[in-house]
């Protein structure tokens, strides 16, 4: 009973962040952008949050909830300012986009782990190469979390669960029941009628990567305060790259990709509890890790094929073609 | 051959721009950013330091160096023929670390003479390299899955399976990394002592010189290369004239993969002796910022190459000169990177400038309303 307990509770907090970031990502593939940086948009956004957070845990204190509320905000304005990047290489100078998400993840990871020892060595005075956060507290419902089994989705809550389904509701509403969301819809898939019909291409794709930077920051910082507890290089261990998965897997839709990141999650946690449960040395934890990723490349050999990918994604949106 | 003036100055305008950048960093944190670049040369063996510990010398900086630079080359090659085939290949330390593992398990660890070894070593490592690199064009032709996504997922299952295996069965204790290879089967002859001045003489960097030629003969000279980049530049019309998208596809990812692996061998087995578990090597993605600079043109990947080394086998000795973190090398990386992804924004620009210069005619409207957006 407790393993199913733990597999739930653990594979929770690591799905929501997934599913969160993933849904970033089919914002910005929606609009026609190929998005690869999620990777380095999350560890951007983490590492936003990080700083604000420590920065701001040195003034108020340990105690105090201010910082990480703030942590929350700062990675997602950091996300989306450094997905503004993308935009600007994407839309603007026309660079190929897979390469230019490459570029700008391997950008984050040098500039992050640059800043993190520069700030700590200048500012505070110290030689270490990480913001340490704590892991963030949680939270456990009363009444339901008596319930048996499912009991399990209301203990131990981390804070930015509840708050990531909130997000995730809203970003279902405007991608698929405003004219906004059509709009970005209609820029993935035939971006000369969104031009004919008066709207504009670059502006809808840009607020897209924008969007889609903002919630991969979330998702980072929520790592940061869930598995690591700290902001530090450790941070990309391809958790962009499995949201990417999990969308391709969800066919560029939110619920599938939902129960994509749910399998990862619940993949990932009982490989975990496995290992602890048969008393396994910790090094076969390093097996039970690739778990994720063998899983993602057997649902995409057997997804792949009917997969419908928007059809102008990728493809430099040129106003003289027909 | 306009163009390739035009790409050549482009790659210099990325360059300029990203040391710039970087040395506005380097006075913002109040050091000197050109003695700081000056360290970067004496670090890599290009310019003289001030004082020499015993068995050091210029000379043997710089074959230290060269011996860091081979690996480069050889995955900036593999980078290179993905790219022209409309690849992209960043899987590339994932082949060297399964490439360099599979040699290192099972060569390094044996007696056989060395003049067996050495070249037993670089053909099993290509060999393990092209089996991943062809596994992923399968992939690709086969299942429809993105080769990024896929030679990722490879990237770690391999760097998990490795590490377990390292951990479990031949870590050494003291540096927790794998045990050191033999010198029978090291690619590098290491410490070698020429005078009282101790050279690493690096094999592969002769391997790596024939590489550039024959990939370059390769892609301009033969039906294959002319195939891999008429699919890299249009796959559609390469379809309606008779080429077989999908297995040109699956080739040019089995030679990238194949380069890889050499990649592989002359890092772990030539400038290391040992593999580090859990970490892929930055080799791979670095290769990715030359292989773009270069143009993926191998010639110009010998000369991207040697610059992006510099800096980044240089910056160690600058971080304990100036005081500066090592990581800014990464920066400084980055943002060439970053600058020359837009190359072809530029070479617009370039030409565009040249037409309007040329163009004693008004331009027609209609080609005007094409430009604007």
């Amino acid at each position: 009973m407790n393993i199913i307990h733990n597999i739930i509770i653990d594979g929770m907090s690591f799905a929501l962040p997934l599913f969160i970031m993933a849904i970033g990502g089919i914002y910005s593939e929606r609009s026609g952008i190929t998005n690869l940086a999620l990777e380095g948009l999350q560890g951007m956004g983490a590492f936003v949050g990080g700083l604000t957070a420590y920065c701001l845990t040195l003034y108020f204190g340990a105690d105090s909830r201010i910082p990480y509320a703030a942590a929350m905000l700062c990675a997602m304005l950091g996300g989306a300012a450094y997905a503004a990047l993308h935009g600007l290489l994407c839309i603007r100078f026309r660079a190929n986009q897979v390469i230019s998400g490459v570029v700008i993840n391997i950008l984050g990871m040098a500039l992050t782990s640059f800043l993190t020892k520069t700030i700590n060595r200048n500012v505070f005075g110290e030689a270490s190469d990480k913001f340490i956060l704590g892991v963030s507290a949680c939270y456990t419902i009363p009444g339901l979390s008596k319930i048996p089994v499912l009991g399990a989705f209301f203990t131990n809550v981390y804070p930015f669960e509840p708050l990531i389904l909130v997000i995730a509701l809203i970003a279902w509403y405007f991608l698929y029941r405003t004219s906004f969301g059509l709009r970005l819809r209609a820029c993935g898939d035939n971006p000369h009628a969104v031009d004919a019909a008066g709207g504009s291409v670059a502006a809808t794709r840009f607020i897209a990567v924008m969007v889609s930077g903002a919630l991969s920051g979330l998702a980072g910082i929520c790592f940061a305060y869930s598995i690591s507890g700290k902001f530090s290089s450790d941070i990309y261990v391809g958790y962009g790259y499995l949201a990417i998965a999990a969308y391709i897997f969800g066919n560029w839709n939110l619920l599938p990709s939902l129960a994509a990141c749910l399998i990862f999650g619940f993949a990932r946690s009982g490989g975990y509890q496995l290992v602890q449960q048969l008393g396994m040395p910790s090094s076969y934890s390093d097996l039970v890790m690739t778990l994720p990723y063998i899983l993602t490349l057997f649902l995409l050999i057997f997804l792949s094929k009917n997969n419908q990918a928007p059809r102008a994604l990728g493809e430099i949106y040129d106003k003289a073609k027909r | 051959m306009n163009d390739r003036k035009n790409v050549i100055r482009i790659a210099l305008i990325a360059i300029l721009i990203s040391l710039l950048a970087g040395a506005v960093v380097i006075l913002a944190l109040g050091k000197n950013p050109l003695s700081a670049y000056y360290n970067l040369l004496q670090g890599c063996g290009l310019a003289p330091k001030a004082k020499y510990a015993g068995s050091k010398s210029q000379l043997a900086d710089f074959s230290s160096f060269v011996d860091f630079w081979t690996p480069m080359i050889f995955a900036a090659l593999s980078c290179a023929v993905a790219m022209k085939a409309g690849l992209f290949n960043i899987g590339i330390s994932g082949q060297m670390l399964v490439a360099g593992f599979i040699s290192s398990v099972t060569i390094g660890y044996s007696s056989l003479s060395a003049p067996v070894a050495k070249p037993l070593v670089i053909l099993l490592s290509a060999a393990a390299g092209t089996a991943v690199g062809s596994l992923i064009g399968y992939l690709k032709y086969r299942f429809n899955i993105n080769e990024v996504v896929s030679s990722i997922m490879l990237n770690y299952i391999a760097s998990y399976v490795i590490s377990f295996f390292i951990n479990t069965f031949f870590v050494d204790p003291v540096s927790r990394q794998s045990r050191n290879i033999g010198d029978n089967a090291r690619l590098t002859f290491h410490q070698i002592n020429l005078g009282g001045i101790k050279y690493d003489l690096p094999i592969g960097f002769l391997l790596a010189v024939a590489a550039v030629i024959i990939i370059r003969f390769l892609l301009e000279r033969t039906v294959l290369g002319y195939e891999l980049r008429a699919v890299g530049l249009n796959r559609t019309a390469s379809r309606y004239a008779g080429i077989r998208v999908g297995s040109s596809i699956v080739k040019s990812m089995a030679i990238s993969g194949l380069l890889a692996g050499i990649a592989g061998a002359t890092y772990y087995l030539g400038y290391f002796a040992s593999i580090q578990p859990k970490t892929l090597v930055s080799v791979g993605y670095d290769s990715i910022a030359v292989c773009l600079l270069g143009n993926s043109d191998p010639a110009g990947i010998l000369a991207s190459s040697f610059l992006i080394d510099i800096i980044t086998k240089g910056s160690t000795y600058m971080s304990s000169q100036a005081g500066l973190e090592s990581e800014i090398a990464a920066v400084i990386t980055g943002l060439i990177l970053l600058a020359s992804a837009c190359s072809s924004y530029f070479l617009g620009l370039f030409i565009r400038g040249k037409e309007h210069r040329k163009s004693t005619v008004p331009t027609p409207a209609r080609k005007k309303s094409a430009h604007k957006e």
